[in-house]
């Protein structure tokens, strides 16, 4: 059992996750998988499909990690996951495999999670597989030049989604919700949460919960992506938390069908304050940020927070 | 002793499977490969074969499965047919670039369209170049006997590569052959357990598939090239073994039959081989100097065996039992690859393609006497009018 950390002074000195990569300056991706590798411990094995933390942190057939990695198409995760896990039980039992049974863990992008990646993911889960897979959503397709993917929210810019004359709002579809797709149709699923790099210990904390449950577990972490937001890079964090604070990003576990906040609020703050901070809304009209306002408080009622959104005093 | 059973070519592939003692399995159905698996997952049910049987969410899945187990140190199999296969395309390279010896069985099928169950070799051809050991068996026996072969061949340290073992479907797969089952500890003797040296275990971390500099690119390709390239000697090797154990020896490259004064042949493989062998069989007692010769391996295609064992016929006959459209000399691939081996011999040997059998229809023993004739006729008048002909079409 991985213990609970309490602090983040408490939090293990150890890193598995170590300099020597090439992720651009401020990557919230990169972050959260320092974190996860750092309350995973040593006994662990990551599963890496494409995306930004394959290709920028194993560049020149290297890569940051003390721990077992192995590569696994965008596609494949969850099956490639799968393999491992049903691998190191049989070997076990067969008496062909001598040590403790690693942690596995898939850490995936937002496309390698809930788009091309969603069927082995979901087979994975259903099979029952004690794997814990991780979606680092930076919400686009960030390695091939920044995308739109399923989790880009409505009204960004990506370079498929421009705004014109004939799409003022650029991105028109509102984004798929991932942990609700995974929370509802697996029964063999045994621990559902959404983390944010902004609240560190508490992202740590549901890695170990996840890899404590006995049985397959998905956590899905918001990780702001400077290049792909258009954000300066010494902002990750102020705009991980403001994600959390206006509403546009939840944090919760979902534990015998209820949704459990991970954080108390008095009040959200206007998704506006969020937005103005990112290049990739600039274009947005008025029109457009109070639609995105009212499908954000529909999100937040459903899971529990009913908080009002309530602007910053200047 | 092994047992003799009359059994269909899926249940064959799974004896060997479970002889074999395949810790990771992954399914999916499609016809006709299905018995395979059904026949597996009835051992595991039984307690017959200890292994995890993961039912995949589809072809690209199993692949995906096999290719994680194989790197956490199991002995792998999985298995397809037709659409199946090629759903799974993208995972080939990976599996045989990161040197996994995956196994994998094919029931050949057809590609869609049409929605046809038949064989038809298309399905596993289209991956020929994917860096996997590939062969075709024309029996049941044959069948068990591939599988085991080609995991010893596959998980030698020379070569660690994945392997396809081909059974066209129905006429093998299907239909009931005399099999005698090797007993275990014969297999014990003849197939080392599973070993690779670069596996994932934390106690001692490995980074498998990192991105590379262009630099990086022509030695690793070189290094699947090479061991591609080594798998002619252990095959040899291999093929020696097995006769010493279970009593039955296969040439690993080519079959010859009735080829010792024979001045034209049949070239091909698989099921429809059979049927050559009983036409070139009559003519043989109407005294006409016809053969067959079978392809075994079909991935690393023996080359040097062919000029070796091949350069000395007249004119020779292939049998495509696949299609490639707009392949050269419009025939299929092993046309190509055979006029391709022969190059050097010029006009000395003639070639000519024929296609057949297509969608799974039986290639029947009036085709292969109008092959036979067309073969005839190159040989004596030294004319090849048309490169190929598609049966019965054509001829
Ligand atoms: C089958 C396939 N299609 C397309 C690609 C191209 N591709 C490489 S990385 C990437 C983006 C991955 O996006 P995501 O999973 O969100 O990770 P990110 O790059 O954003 O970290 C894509 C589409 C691929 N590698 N494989
Ligand atoms: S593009 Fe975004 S996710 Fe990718 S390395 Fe840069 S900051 Fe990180
Ligand atoms: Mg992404």
């Amino acid at each position: 059992m991985l213990e609970r950390i309490p602090s983040i002074r408490k939090a293990p000195d150890e890193e598995y996750y170590v300099p020597g990569h090439r992720t651009c300056a401020g990557c919230g991706p990169a972050l959260a998988y320092r974190l996860t590798a750092k309350a995973a411990g040593p006994n662990t094995i990551f599963i890496g499909p494409t995306g930004c933390m394959y290709v920028a942190n194993t560049s020149y057939g290297c890569g940051p990690w003390r721990v077992p990695w192995i590569h696994a198409q965008i596609t494949n995760g969850g099956a490639v996951a799968s393999g491992i896990e049903a691998a190191f039980k049989v070997l076990a039992r067969k008496k062909k495999y001598q040590g403790e049974i690693p942690h596995v863990i898939v850490f995936a992008g937002d496309g390698g999670a809930v788009d091309i990646g969603l069927q082995a993911l979901s087979g994975m889960l259903y099979r029952g597989h004690d794997v814990l897979f991780i979606c680092y959503d930076n919400e686009s397709y960030a390695n091939t030049g920044i995308q739109t993917s399923p989790t880009t929210p409505y009204g960004a810019w990506t370079t498929f989604t421009p705004a014109g004359p004939a799409v003022p709002e650029g991105k028109k579809l509102f984004p798929k919700d991932n942990p609700k797709v995974v929370a509802h149709g697996h029964p063999e699923l045994k621990y559902l949460a959404t983390a944010s790099i902004g609240w560190p210990v508490d992202l740590m904390n549901k890695v170990r919960k996840g890899l404590n449950a006995e049985g397959p577990a998905y956590l899905h972490i918001q990780a702001p992506c400077p290049k792909g937001w258009q954000f300066p890079p010494n902002k990750t964090i102020e705009m991980a938390k403001l994600a959390v604070q206006t509403g546009m990003f939840q944090l919760y576990e979902y534990e015998n069908g209820e949704y459990k906040l991970s954080v108390k609020m008095e009040e959200r703050k206007p998704v506006a304050e969020y937005l103005k901070l990112q290049k990739r809304f600039a274009h947005l009209q008025p029109e457009h940020i109070e639609k995105l306002q009212a499908f954000v408080d529909a999100r937040c009622a459903e899971v529990g927070i009913t908080v009002p959104a309530v602007a910053s005093a200047r | 002793m092994g047992k003799v059973r009359r059994i269909s070519g899926c249940v064959a592939a799974a004896n060997a499977v479970k002889l074999a003692d395949v810790d990771v399995i992954c399914s999916y159905p499609i016809r006709p490969y299905t018995g395979i698996m059904s026949e597996l997952a009835r051992m595991v049910a039984d307690g017959e074969l200890d292994a995890e049987f993961i039912h995949g969410e589809g072809e690209h899945a199993q692949l995906s499965v096999v290719y994680g187990a194989s790197a956490a140190g199991a002995r792998t199999f999985t298995g397809s047919s037709g659409v199946g296969v090629t759903y799974a395309f993208e995972v080939y390279s990976p599996i045989s670039g990161e040197r996994l010896p995956v196994q994998m069985a094919i029931g050949d099928r057809t590609l869609d369209p049409p929605g046809d169950f038949g064989s038809e070799h298309t399905d596993a051809e289209c991956c020929r170049d994917q860096g996997w050991i590939q062969g075709w068996a024309s029996t049941q026996q044959e069948v068990l006997d591939m599988h085991l072969i080609y995991y010893r061949v596959g998980e030698d340290p020379r070569v660690m590569l994945p392997q396809f073992v081909c059974q066209d479907g129905y006429y093998i797969t299907h239909i009931l052959g005399e099999v005698d089952i090797p007993d275990p500890s014969q297999v014990k003797e003849f197939l080392p357990p599973y070993k690779n040296h670069h596996v994932l275990d934390p106690k001692n971390p490995m980074i498998i598939g990192a991105q590379i500099e262009p630099a990086m690119g022509p030695p690793l390709q070189y290094q699947r090239y090479q061991a591609m390239q080594a798998v002619g000697q252990v095959l040899r090797e291999a093929h020696e073994e097995f006769a010493r154990i279970f009593g039955r020896r296969y040439d690993p490259f080519l079959e010859e039959y009735l080829t010792e004064d024979a001045e034209v042949v049949i070239f091909g493989q698989g099921a429809h081989m059979v049927t050559a062998k009983a036409v070139a069989a009559r003519l043989r007692n109407l005294g006409e100097k016809v053969g067959v010769v079978r392809l075994r391996t079909f991935r690393p295609f023996p080359t040097e065996e062919i000029r070796r064992r091949m350069s000395r016929f007249k004119a020779i006959g292939v049998l495509d039992n696949s299609v490639n459209f707009g392949i050269s000399c419009n025939g299929g691939v092993l046309l190509s690859e055979l006029r391709a081996a022969l190059y050097d011999f010029g006009d000395k040997v003639k070639t000519v393609g024929f296609v057949a059998g297509l969608g799974g229809e039986v290639v029947t023993h009036d085709e292969f006497y109008r092959m036979f004739r067309k073969i005839q006729e190159i040989a004596k008048t030294g004319k090849v009018e048309q490169t190929a002909y598609w049966l019965p079409f054509e001829l």
